[in-house]
């Protein structure tokens, strides 16, 4: 029998191996980056088709690339975050995997922040990966890209976006042991805040609550800088904790200016009004937006750590 | 005496039922340790506790001469657990998962290399070892949970219901490879409700009904001290009642009784008088024609302790 060292480091990356293999191996996440893949093509080729049918050549755009991303929206990141950690605590709970891991010479924290980072890794090869399509296919349909440099601060927001909800499926999933209670439950408050936060943004004069919840927050302006429509002050830009990669980019674009927010009036005629509520800074905006999304990650994150540590194994 | 396992009034709870009462458990080093008790008896419930899955409601326990709080990594580099039916991760392979494992035990490379074939072809799953779990069938799982119990060469060794599920080949051979392990100077505390395996390959027995330890001792002085006396039985040529009167007169004889040709001896002593037996018949003029002993075996102690443990009602 002999003895041995225990190592942090070579624990610690066993455990990171672990849930490594088990996250590029499942099924759910192979399906998610295929349809991610899928989408990412058919927002580059669509315009090409459409454009070839109306017999009109397409427009060199220098900014798609950094103005999109990897065109990976709210839902987009709540699916990553589902199939990458909805099996990760609650699931071997479930399958009863969780023993043999429990009972082998790692700490529960451990085996906790392992499949954390096993999470971080994955997620972050998953978005460089599709970073680096759109970059490609972004330059091939719409010409050389401007300010490309800046894809690193966009991947950045992108994964901490994704992180508050990673950290809201593991904090439900620790609780529940359930991975279907784990999905659906930030599910629910996904689809909760999707339909009531536009709706709170454009009608209400209490927007700002929405600045401090998980999603798209609230709708502000950049005013006079480049409208998109002439129904429109501005570039339209969210203010939550899911557009982080976005707004890093318009901070980086233009740093120096104001967000102007505004509620729809009631309906006058058949012309609807914009009235102007208030106006701060961008970097207020963005610096609240990641504030939020830490404070969220870490507070969940929390909560899983502590269900998880506490664990007893009943059956 | 140096102990590998030694609870002091380890009490468990489920709510309102007490599993485990105030158990106060000894386990030798280098013996196979039996835990015997019907369904329910707070045998795994136990082990758990042992393990680091559970946590007491009450008590202390010790795992090598190191007392146990919480959750203490280092204790478990010195032992190896197979649960009761274990379950492993379907989307690794055999000899991954050992690997896997292996670094979690904080093993170098190059003792990974020499183990795992070693272990993969003690239990017979050499040849399958790059399969997926999830294609192994119950009794190969049940092999790979000895194997990675076993993997980090641990002086103590804790098996929850080793042979459940396994077909009888499956069985003996498991009863075969933990005496090899005890073979090797290691101590093995096995969970069973099958008594003729805790007779079979048990040096020592603890027997556990409804949480309470009912007794715990090696296993010769466990039927010694609860077994009735044993009866023998000696059939004769040509019995008669010289014969009877002279084997009575022996100080161990309580009752002797006539059967046609045979003589039913009850003795008082659980020491082998066979040869006393047959000196007395034979200065008797009589010829035997054959003799047996019946001993009480360890189930019908078994049985007589867990009746008496229920107030009289066996279940």
């Amino acid at each position: 029998m002999r003895k041995r060292e225990l190592s942090w480091k070579t624990r610690f990356w066993a455990v990171v191996r672990y849930e490594l293999l088990w996250n590029i191996r499942k099924k759910k996440f192979l399906g998610v980056i295929v349809v991610a893949f899928a989408l990412a093509t058919l927002s580059l080729a669509l315009p090409v088709l459409l454009s070839n049918m109306i017999g009109q050549s397409l427009s060199q755009n220098p900014n798609y690339v950094v103005s999109t991303g990897a065109g990976i929206g709210g839902l987009g990141m709540f699916l990553f975050a589902i199939v990458i950690v909805m099996n990760s605590i609650s699931g071997e709970f479930e399958s009863g995997t969780i023993v043999p891991l429990l009972t082998k010479p790692v700490s529960r924290t451990m085996v906790f922040l392992g499949k954390l980072f096993a999470a971080l890794i994955t997620l972050l090869s998953a978005y460089a990966v599709l970073f680096i399509y759109m970059a490609v296919g972004g330059t091939i349909v719409y010409g050389l890209q401007n300010n490309l440099h800046l894809l690193p601060l966009s991947l950045f927001g992108t994964i901490l976006s994704t992180f508050l909800w990673i950290a809201v499926v593991l904090a439900i999933g620790a609780l529940s042991k359930s991975s279907l209670i784990a999905a659906l439950g930030t599910f629910g408050i996904f689809i909760a805040l999707t339909i009531s936060s536009p709706i709170i943004s454009i009608f209400s004069d209490q927007a700002w609550i929405l600045n401090y919840v998980p999603g798209g927050g609230t709708t502000g302006y950049i005013a006079g800088v480049k409208p998109q429509t002439p129904y429109v002050p501005g570039i339209a830009i969210s203010t939550g904790t899911d557009n982080i990669a976005a707004n890093l980019i318009n901070y980086a674009l233009y740093p120096s200016s104001n967000v102007t927010f505004f509620k729809m009036s009631a309906l006058i005629g058949q012309s609807q009004q914009l009235i102007e509520l208030y106006t701060e800074s961008l970097s207020i905006v963005l610096l609240r937006s990641i504030a939020v999304a830490l404070a969220y990650i870490f507070g969940f994150l929390l909560i899983s750590w502590y269900a998880f540590k506490r664990a007893q194994m009943l059956e | 005496m140096k102990l590998a396992i030694e609870t002091i009034g380890l009490t468990k709870r489920y709510g309102s039922l007490t599993a485990v009462s105030k158990l106060n458990l000894k386990v030798e080093k280098n013996t196979i340790h039996g835990f015997l008790g019907p369904n329910g008896a707070g045998k795994t419930t136990t082990i758990k506790v042992l393990v680091g899955l559970l946590k007491p409601d009450e008590g202390t326990f010790k795992v090598l001469g190191q007392e146990v709080h919480g959750d203490m990594p280092d204790v478990r580099l010195r032992m190896g657990y197979m649960p009761e039916l274990p379950k492993f991760p379907k989307h690794l392979r055999g000899w991954e998962l050992l690997d896997i494992y292996g670094r979690m035990y904080g093993m170098t490379k190059q003792e990974r290399v020499e183990q795992i074939p070693k272990l993969l072809d003690m239990v017979g799953l050499k040849g399958r070892e790059k399969d997926f779990v999830g294609k192994y069938s119950k009794g190969m799982q049940q092999r790979l949970g000895i194997a990675q119990a076993l993997l980090n060469e641990p002086e103590l060794v804790i098996l929850d219901e080793p042979s459940l599920g396994l077909d009888p080949v499956g069985m003996v051979e498991v009863r075969e490879l933990i005496k090899e392990i005890a073979k090797e100077g290691r101590t093995v505390f096995l969970s069973s409700h099958l008594l003729f395996e805790v007779e079979q390959i048990c040096s020592h027995v603890a027997i556990i009904n409804r949480g309470e330890l009912l007794i715990s001792d090696s296993i010769q002085n466990v039927s010694n001290k609860l077994s009735k006396p044993s009866t023998m039985q000696v059939e004769v040529a040509k019995p008669s009642n010289k014969v009877v009167e002279a084997v009575k007169k022996l100080s161990f004889v309580s009752e002797v009784t006539q059967d046609g040709n045979k003589l039913i001896i009850e003795l008082k002593t659980h020491d082998d008088v066979r040869a006393q037996i047959s000196q007395e018949i034979t200065k008797a003029g009589e010829v035997i024609v054959s003799m047996s002993l019946k001993e009480q075996t360890l189930e019908e102690v078994f049985m007589q302790l867990v009746t008496k443990s229920q107030g009289g009602r066996a279940e």
